[in-house]
């Protein structure tokens, strides 16, 4: 909120003092009265408006009475003939935006300024009327209104289409009527009513492709007057483009012409626009790239802040798709690393790191590590994570960019970006094993002198998994001891946690662990003198070196399979009713109550480090793992091998809203099929899904399990289950109903609802079960030492025709989508001139079988694409599917 | 949309705030970045010298111009380019109302005509007017004189 302006330069004159010096909302309110005067002072009555409208951009509020009586008071200033007056009265009125029953004190007054004389009243009385109005009144005023759209004044034209654009939104079907006339706005002569009339045209339209289409033919053949309009033009006409696709016989595409012509245009708004369209066309080529970018250069070493920022935005989006073409421009970046402005400085490297080669990397992290000390924090982030991809790229450059991020790591910094570059380590520890030792010597250096308490947990957690299976535990006992010494009763409780999976896991080092632990059972926590307790009488503290037993490392590493919200209830119920015998856990129900499901992450948001690696406890395959193993009907399946994405079986904002999860075992699949209601006046109970698998023969359903109760906006789940043939990836079709009772209900607020129901079904999309449900995508760090260890035992190699395609790397996704496996080593990414292209692809097929793959791709003159494929695996039954799986694809 | 437009003084006191499309309980959130935003990067910049950040998927186009800091917050197709024409509307129409860059009780005497340009240029986050002439003319419900 602003501060009253009061300043304490006495030396200066008058100029000190504002005009709204001491200003307050009752006296303005007050001083309002004189707009009632039978005499008008116009001057004093603008003055009173002024305070007014201060008042509000300051951010203050009127109750709605308040309101009520300025707005009536100010009704009356339209008597006044002082047209500066007026001009502030059309202010104040749209400012008050008054209620529906108060509008119609002014509708007459403005209804008379519409059809006035004078064009300036007419055009201020429609923007303030279609500010206020509804739809009744807006049916009577229709006729005016697409008379102002065609109107000869200018202003009085762009007021009536831009009050069409607001109006759409509210009532479209009325601004729908008046296309005829916004079709002529846009032959105007006026620059701004062509640009207006333009956007509301395609608001109206945007949904009939062949008539934007025509728009845009006769636009880009005629004038356009404004870059204002102009850019509009190239928006719709890359919304033509991406429709409409290459011409294929002659390989233009329509439109391009234009595009590139608008690179040479004046104004840079049009310029940048241009080469913004066409970086996104799809499948873009080199030689439709290039203009593109090299006045994107151009613009990299311009004065001006903003061309660069835009340029070097856009060269980053570039860089995504087709990092080479974008290497032209590395040594313009580089130099912006330097900018005074963090946002360009932050683009621009992290456009170098996706560009950049395994060769620059170096270079590259020397230039970045001065440039980290003086950028803030959500920049950082952002460097941080470009730097992770980096390596997930370039793995043998693990090293550096390792001790980049633990440098990093010891700096000053707030949790976010701490947690950024933790989690980052965490992730190359997962995907490079020969990056564990070190990365995991960098955490527990962290916690030495980590400020985060969540942070230091993580790492103790994650350190007691992963710090067991290296070649030498007994290096990290000191760090982790070193925090029962010296912190805070959380983390102490942790580090305990710590200390006894390496008690477990590793036999020889037992009996020091359990000196330790006996040292813990004296700290002034109960949390962590518990822990300590249970922990030594699990492992069996009487220091014999004995092997541990399965069922406590089962306690220590698995995760706890009840749903914590039900152990809470469960406890809360205990405490309240007190009794004579021990909570019992077994007695905590395993059913999900309609939880709020991990996949409803934002989409495309990968998996964070310590947040969810897959042996931590809040993985989504965790989470779907912990939901099937609670129903008894699936606990024969076995382990889980695969959860797919989720499939959405309903279209966006239905009344239903369900999508669905393949989980893969051996010999079952289950669908786990999610639901949101989203009618707060149905209350759905026995929710279940027919499944017709007619065209899935090879499975057989063997189970379901139905959905309780689905009440408003709470998720919940119904299972079916289905057997197939152990080891064959069965592939089939699934059609799907959803059934359920309806019950209306009384009470929107509780949620309670009539005690009849009425049975109803609602259709829902198909889906499938594929091949690709079968691998799961498992990267590895070195693809050629990997390929070698494998050897060619069974190593099967064929080659095939794929037909004429759009483009190789159209054709190389098509195939590394159709096999579901990880692309290693940022092969998935094609030059865009490039006549042959080699893939490498990772994957753990089903019944835990690893396979590597690698692709040759060409393409000739014609577009036709060939592919040599050579698999290796583990099992040549596996080999030879795969092959199947591209035959058959 | 042109989400909002906010002109301060150099202690980030708010003298004009206005907000399209922005829920009421985040617009404390964005005056308070942006002010912080221009204390941390426009002292020692030139009058209407452009600076530009981006914040989440939108951006944000600010400047100096005399004793007042004009901020502009755009998304989709207000980005960068867009915010720099609004803002360099902005700017004129200010510098014409007030004869030169104003200082802050410049500013403040004319305020009424501000807020009347501000609606010229702006209405309801959409770029509606471009050209300082038009404008002029315009807040004095006067028709332009191209017509």
């Amino acid at each position: 909120m602003a501060q009253p302006l009061v300043k304490k330069d006495d030396d200066r004159d008058d100029e000190e003092y504002s005009p709204f010096l001491g200003i307050e909302k009752g006296a303005v309110l007050q001083e309002a009265r004189v707009f009632n005067d039978p005499q008008l002072d116009a001057r004093r009555c603008s003055q009173v408006i002024t305070k007014l409208l201060y008042l509000l951009n300051q951010g203050e509020t009127f109750t709605k009475i308040e309101a009520t009586e300025v707005f009536f008071s100010v009704t009356k200033l339209f008597q006044s003939r002082d047209i500066g007056l007026r001009r502030m009265v059309y202010l104040m009125i749209k400012e008050l935006s008054p209620s529906a029953d108060e509008v119609i004190i002014v509708t007459s007054s403005l209804m008379k300024d519409m059809n006035s004389r004078t064009d300036m009243y007419r055009a201020n009385a429609i923007r303030v009327l279609c500010r206020i109005t509804d739809g009744t009144l807006l049916t009577q005023i229709e006729r005016y209104l697409k008379q102002a759209i065609v109107d000869k004044n200018p202003v009085v034209a762009s007021a009536a289409l831009v009050s069409g654009i607001h109006l759409l939104q509210t009532n479209p079907e009325i601004v729908k009527r008046w296309s005829n006339e916004v079709q002529e706005a846009v032959q105007s002569r006026a620059a701004l009513v062509q640009f207006h009339a333009l956007a509301l045209l395609h608001q109206i339209r945007q949904n009939d492709r062949l008539a934007v289409s025509k728009l845009v033919t006769s636009l880009t053949k005629g004038t356009v007057r404004s870059p204002l309009a102009q850019c509009l033009l190239i928006r719709y006409t890359s919304q033509v483009i991406r429709e409409s696709g290459v011409n294929t016989q002659t390989g233009d595409r329509p439109f391009y012409d234009y595009l590139e012509g608008c690179l040479r245009h004046k104004a840079e708004m049009v310029i940048f626009e241009a080469a913004r369209a066409i970086t996104v066309l799809s499948g873009v080529t080199t030689r439709e790239l290039t203009p593109a970018i090299t006045v994107l250069q151009l613009f990299l070493s311009s004065s001006k802040p903003v061309l660069r920022f835009a340029a070097v935005r856009t060269l980053n989006k570039v860089a995504m798709t087709h990092p080479m073409a974008v290497t032209n421009c590395n040594i313009d970046m580089e130099s912006l690393i330097s900018d005074q402005n963090r946002s360009i400085a932050t683009l621009a490297i992290t456009t170098l790191l996706k560009t950049g080669n395994e060769s620059s990397v170096d270079r590259l992290m020397k230039q970045i590590t001065n440039f980290m000390s003086d950028i803030a924090d959500e920049f950082k982030i952002v460097v941080v994570d470009a730097i992770r991809s980096l390596c997930l790229k370039f793995p043998l450059k693990y090293r550096s960019l390792m001790n980049f991020l633990s440098n990093i790591l010891r700096e000053e910094g707030g949790f976010e970006y701490k947690k950024a570059i933790v989690d980052s380590i965490v992730i190359l520890i997962r995907d490079i094993p020969d990056a564990k030792e070190s990365g995991l010597l960098h955490l527990c250096e962290f916690i030495e002198d980590c400020e985060f308490t969540y942070l230091s947990t993580q790492i103790l957690h994650f350190l007691g998994n992963e710090g067991p299976k290296t070649s030498d535990p007994s290096k990290y006992i000191r760090y982790i001891y070193n925090r029962v010494i010296l912190e805070n009763a959380t983390v102490r409780a942790s580090a305990v946690s710590t200390l006894a999976k390496f008690g477990a896991m590793i036999d020889s080092l037992k009996p020091r662990i359990f000196i330790l632990l006996r040292r813990c059972l004296f700290d002034n926590d109960d949390e962590v003198r518990d822990r300590a307790t249970l922990y030594l009488n699990t492992l069996g503290g009487d220091g014999s070196v004995v092997e541990t037993d399965k069922d406590v490392k089962e306690f220590l590493f698995g995760s706890l399979d009840i749903p914590l919200t039900n152990m809470e209830t469960s406890l809360k119920n205990y405490i309240q009713n007190p009794s004579e015998e021990p909570f019992d856990i077994n007695s905590v129900p395993k059913e999900v109550k309609s939880q709020p499901l991990v996949e409803k992450k934002a989409p495309g948001k990968k998996p964070t480090g310590l947040g969810a690696p897959p042996t931590g406890p809040t993985s989504t395959a965790d989470t779907y793992e912990r939901i099937l193993s609670s129903i008894p009907e699936f606990t024969s399946f076995g382990k889980l091998f695969k959860s797919s994405a989720p499939v959405e079986l309903t279209e966006a904002e239905t009344e239903y809203a369900v999508n669905v999860v393949k989980h893969i075992f051996d010999r079952h699949v289950v669908f786990q099929y999610n639901c949101t209601n989203t009618i707060p006046e149905q209350l759905l109970e026995n929710v279940f899904v027919i499944v017709d698998a007619s065209e899935a023969e090879e499975f057989s359903e063997v189970g379901s399990k139905p959905l309780k109760s689905l009440p408003y906006d709470t998720p919940g789940q119904t299972f079916v289950a289905f057997e197939k043939p152990e080891g064959v990836p069965a592939v089939g079709k699934f059609s799907n109903m959803l059934r359920f009772t309806v019950k209306e209900v009384v009470d929107t607020s509780t949620g309670e609802a009539e005690d009849d129901g009425v049975e109803d079904e609602y259709q829902l999309e198909d889906f499938e079960v594929v091949a690709a449900d079968y691998m799961v995508k498992v990267g590895v760090s070195n693809f050629r030492n990997a390929w070698e260890s494998m050897g060619p035992d069974f190593e099967r190699i064929d080659e095939y025709g794929l037909g004429p395609r759009e483009s190789l790397a159209e054709a190389v996704s098509t195939v590394i989508n159709l096999l579901g496996m990880q692309p290693c080593e940022g092969t998935e990414v094609v030059p865009s001139n490039s006549r042959s292209h080699s893939c490498l692809l990772s994957g753990l097929y089903i019944g835990n079988m690893k396979v590597l793959v690698r692709l040759s791709f060409g393409i000739d003159a014609s577009k036709e694409v060939a592919m040599k494929l050579a698999v290796r695996s583990e099992d040549e039954n596996v080999s030879d599917t795969i092959h199947d799986i591209v035959a058959s694809g | 949309m042109l989400l909002a437009v906010l002109i301060a003084n150099f202690e980030g006191n708010i003298l004009v705030e206005r907000f399209n499309g922005v829920p009421a309980e985040e617009r404390l959130h964005w005056r308070s970045f942006l002010v912080k935003l221009g204390a941390d990067n426009l002292k020692g910049v030139k009058n209407e010298e452009l600076l530009v950040a981006s914040h989440r998927s939108v951006y944000i186009v600010y400047t100096v111009l005399g004793d007042v800091s004009i901020f502009v917050v755009g998304k989709d197709e207000y980005d960068e380019l867009a915010l720099a024409e609004a803002i360099f509307v902005i700017s004129s129409a200010l510098k014409d109302v007030c004869g030169k860059p104003p200082t802050e009780r410049l500013f403040l005497d004319k305020y009424g005509k501000i807020c009347l340009c501000l609606d010229e240029i702006v209405w309801k986050g959409l770029l509606e007017n471009t050209d300082k002439e038009r404008i002029k003319r315009l807040v004095r419900l006067k028709p332009p004189t191209e017509f």
